[in-house]
């Protein structure tokens, strides 16, 4: 069987996967109760399984019918890629919850790592991996180190996801933002962001 | 009619405080800003303010939001026109024409066109909205629970079907919303759903995370894969003012936009893309001269800009009257709402008429800022255009990231945001729309709490929604099914896809 529409194919797969996720974890774990007197189980599997149905008709689709335009997906990773990066994620997780840690330095250190393997091995994954894992670090380090390395972490991890990067630009760049984070957000707006790490006072 | 006008009256009057009339022009400054600038859209701009609003009240934060919106309309035809980059989506078909304009030096003309157009469409919006909303509140008020299942799921079909590409893939992302607005503790029962024993998943995903990751990473990292060269058209921006000729092309193409415009814009999934979109192709259908659009005619700028900023607005009226939101934008709105802890439905209205008539004479008050922000101002927002990307987009995810940090201060949030951002990314690789995946997600809590009372009432009678006794649910699930099968039918099919293909492209 050949593929007609690849990004058919897989759109499909991935409503049917979570359709049917939902669906039996909500039988499994939730009460399904009656049409009177609904429990939690049962509008979510009502939807779960009409995902795996709409999910199936795509899947189909996109084995027999051609449809127009360019149907190749065009990613810069594939879905190996995208298996191992959560697998690197679940196996810190899990170390982190055996050693007792905290599990935001599991997610931490598993973001580090993920953009790490992307720079060296899959270059074009940059923008999309550099992006996310600049917010990532910005979430995970206000609290320990505050806002001053967090945002530091944020600019310099995006730029670098860029066409560009200069680091006179980018110096500037993050020190014009610092300030204005600073003077607007927590002088102004009084959010409770620490702006330093703890031990500095 | 004297209501009305007593009605605005007090709407003025609040409109014009001091401190709502900063609240407007931050709005509108902020909303020409981001329409400027491309790689950034009111959605999430929206999201990243909205927690801020927290410390407004609820009027000012209201003014603002929506001065972000329709501002956004005016601001992205400045980008179409000299850049020939959509600075907004509902920009998209202003660069067919807009565009042409410019390099054949009548940038000024385009730019003044779209402007005085936009501000006609914004004037006679905000008059729609202030003669239509009352008596819809009214209607709305009889409601019952099925009333309101089958309303939302007329709304849902209808963002369906407006959408770009497959129907089947977007009513897949609505259900998947819906999916994924279930995620919490569920209302009735008490029981954590689908939270994996994360403590932070118990109260639910915040939307605004969800539409920053969706709309706001995705669209960051679609324009860094995008490489593209630039050219503008900043010498060229003088001699403002149309010609006679101008004005006497374009009054038609701007009386059509604006009643088009409206009409879409209070249609479930309408709102100011749509409506441009419709706008164009209308022009195309109907002028004398359809080989002149794609060269420089004026009514292709006329006509779409007027439409979008008119769609922008009427898009309020289904927020404001029914508490249910027609697209994106609007589930932003419901959630500032909430925020302030104002439960948004057709009571709104009552009990709360300064805010109301106040956020509606706010828009036109916001219009007339915008007309004097973007014409004498233009300059200004042609130097920001010069500004690289690579400034731009570290700024714009700071500002994502403080905002939703601050939303409970909580690393979590960042989080979900990145994840819900690669799966922005994936969708948009797949072609599956994000719109209708986050108007599910905020009515998935909604549907199920309808269903279950409709059915309850009922003893668990599924035809409630569609007994004679339930006039107005039934007309509305038949409704559904109507525009269900129009689209499925293979002529309409083709048609729908064609005017997709033909102007988004």
């Amino acid at each position: 069987m050949k593929i007609k529409s690849q990004k058919d194919f897989w759109s499909g797969l991935m409503f049917l996967g979570s359709g049917l996720f939902f669906a039996l974890w909500a039988m499994a774990f939730y009460q399904m109760g009656t049409a009177v007197r609904m429990g939690p189980a049962y509008f979510p599997t009502m939807l779960g399984f009409l995902l795996t149905l709409l999910g199936a008709i795509v899947l189909l689709q996109s084995l027999t019918t051609q449809p127009e335009g360019d149907q190749v997906v065009h990613t810069p990773f594939n879905i190996i890629d995208l298996v191992i990066a959560v697998a690197i994620y679940a196996i810190l997780i899990v170390l982190s919850q055996k050693t007792g840690l905290a599990s935001e330095w599991a997610i931490l250190g598993g973001t580090i790592i993920v953009a790490l393997l992307t720079v060296w091995f899959r270059p074009d994954a940059k923008p999309i991996v550099l992006v996310t894992a600049a917010t990532i670090a910005y979430g995970y380090l206000m609290k320990p180190l505050g806002l001053v390395i967090a945002t530091a972490a944020l600019v310099f991890i995006s730029a670098a996801g860029g066409h560009e990067f200069k680091w006179k630009e980018v110096i500037i760049l993050f020190i014009i933002l610092i300030v204005f984070s600073v003077l607007v957000f927590v002088k102004g707006l009084t959010l409770p962001f620490p702006i330093w790490p703890e031990y500095f006072g | 009619m004297d209501q009305i006008f007593h009605n605005l009256i007090i709407g003025f009057g609040v409109a014009l405080t001091p401190i709502n009339l900063v609240y407007a022009f931050v709005g509108c400054l902020l909303g020409t800003l981001i329409g400027v600038l491309p790689g950034i859209g009111p959605v999430a701009t929206i999201a990243m303010l909205l927690p801020i609003t927290f410390n407004l009240s609820p009027v000012g934060a209201l003014i603002m939001l929506a001065g972000i919106y329709y501002g956004a309309q005016y601001g992205g035809s400045t980008t179409a026109i000299l850049v020939n980059i959509p600075g907004e989506s509902s920009s998209v078909v202003t660069c067919l024409d807009g565009y042409q304009m410019a390099r054949q030096g009548r940038a000024g003309p385009a730019l003044a066109v779209a402007a005085l157009g936009s501000f006609f469409a914004g004037c006679v919006a905000t008059v729609i909205i202030a003669v239509a909303a009352p008596p819809l509140a009214e209607v709305a008020l009889k409601f019952g629970p099925s009333e309101y299942f089958s309303l939302m799921v007329f709304g849902l079909i209808a963002a369906t079907v407006l959408a770009h590409g497959s129907l089947i893939k977007a009513i897949a992302m609505v259900v998947w919303g819906l999916l994924f607005g279930l995620i919490g503790t569920d209302v009735n029962s008490g029981v954590l759903r689908f939270t994996f024993g994360v403590p932070e998943l118990s109260d639910g995903i915040g939307f605004v995370i969800v539409a920053m990751g969706m709309f706001g990473t995705a669209e960051i990292v679609a324009n860094l894969e995008m490489k593209e060269a630039r050219e503008i058209f900043t010498s060229k921006v003088k001699n403002l003012w149309p010609t006679k000729e101008d004005f006497k092309n374009s009054w038609a193409a701007v009386l059509r936009g604006t009643a088009l415009g409206s009409c879409l814009g209070i249609l479930p999934g309408g709102g100011a893309l749509l409506s441009s979109f419709g706008a164009y192709s209308l022009e195309k259908k109907i002028s004398k001269h359809p080989e002149k659009f794609g060269k420089g005619a004026i009514e292709g700028v006329a006509a779409p800009e007027s439409a979008n900023n008119a769609g922008a607005q009427t898009s309020f009226i289904p927020m404001l009257t029914l508490g249910i939101p027609s697209n994106a934008v609007m589930a932003l709105m419901i959630g500032a709402l909430m925020i302030q802890g104002i439960a948004p439905g057709p009571q709104v209205m009552n009990e709360k008429p300064e805010l109301f008539w106040g956020l509606i004479a706010s828009m036109w008050v916001g219009n007339l800022m915008l007309v004097v922000l973007n014409l004498p101002l233009i300059g200004m927002w042609v130097k920001l255009l010069t500004v690289p990307y690579r400034y731009l987009f570290p700024s714009i995810l700071v500002f994502m990231a403080i905002g939703v940090y601050s939303l409970s201060n909580n690393a979590f949030d960042v989080l979900i945001m990145g994840i819900f951002g690669v799966l922005g990314y994936i969708c948009a690789k797949l072609e599956c729309e994000p719109a209708p995946m986050i108007l599910g997600f905020i009515l998935g809590p909604l549907m199920e709490e309808n269903l279950r009372r409709a059915m309850l009432l009922s003893r668990g009678d599924p035809f409630v929604f569609i007994s004679p006794s339930k006039p107005i649910s039934l007309g509305f699930l038949v409704a559904s099914a109507i525009l269900l099968v129009v689209v499925a039918l293979p002529a309409i099919r083709k048609k729908r896809e064609e005017v997709f293909v033909e102007e988004g492209g």
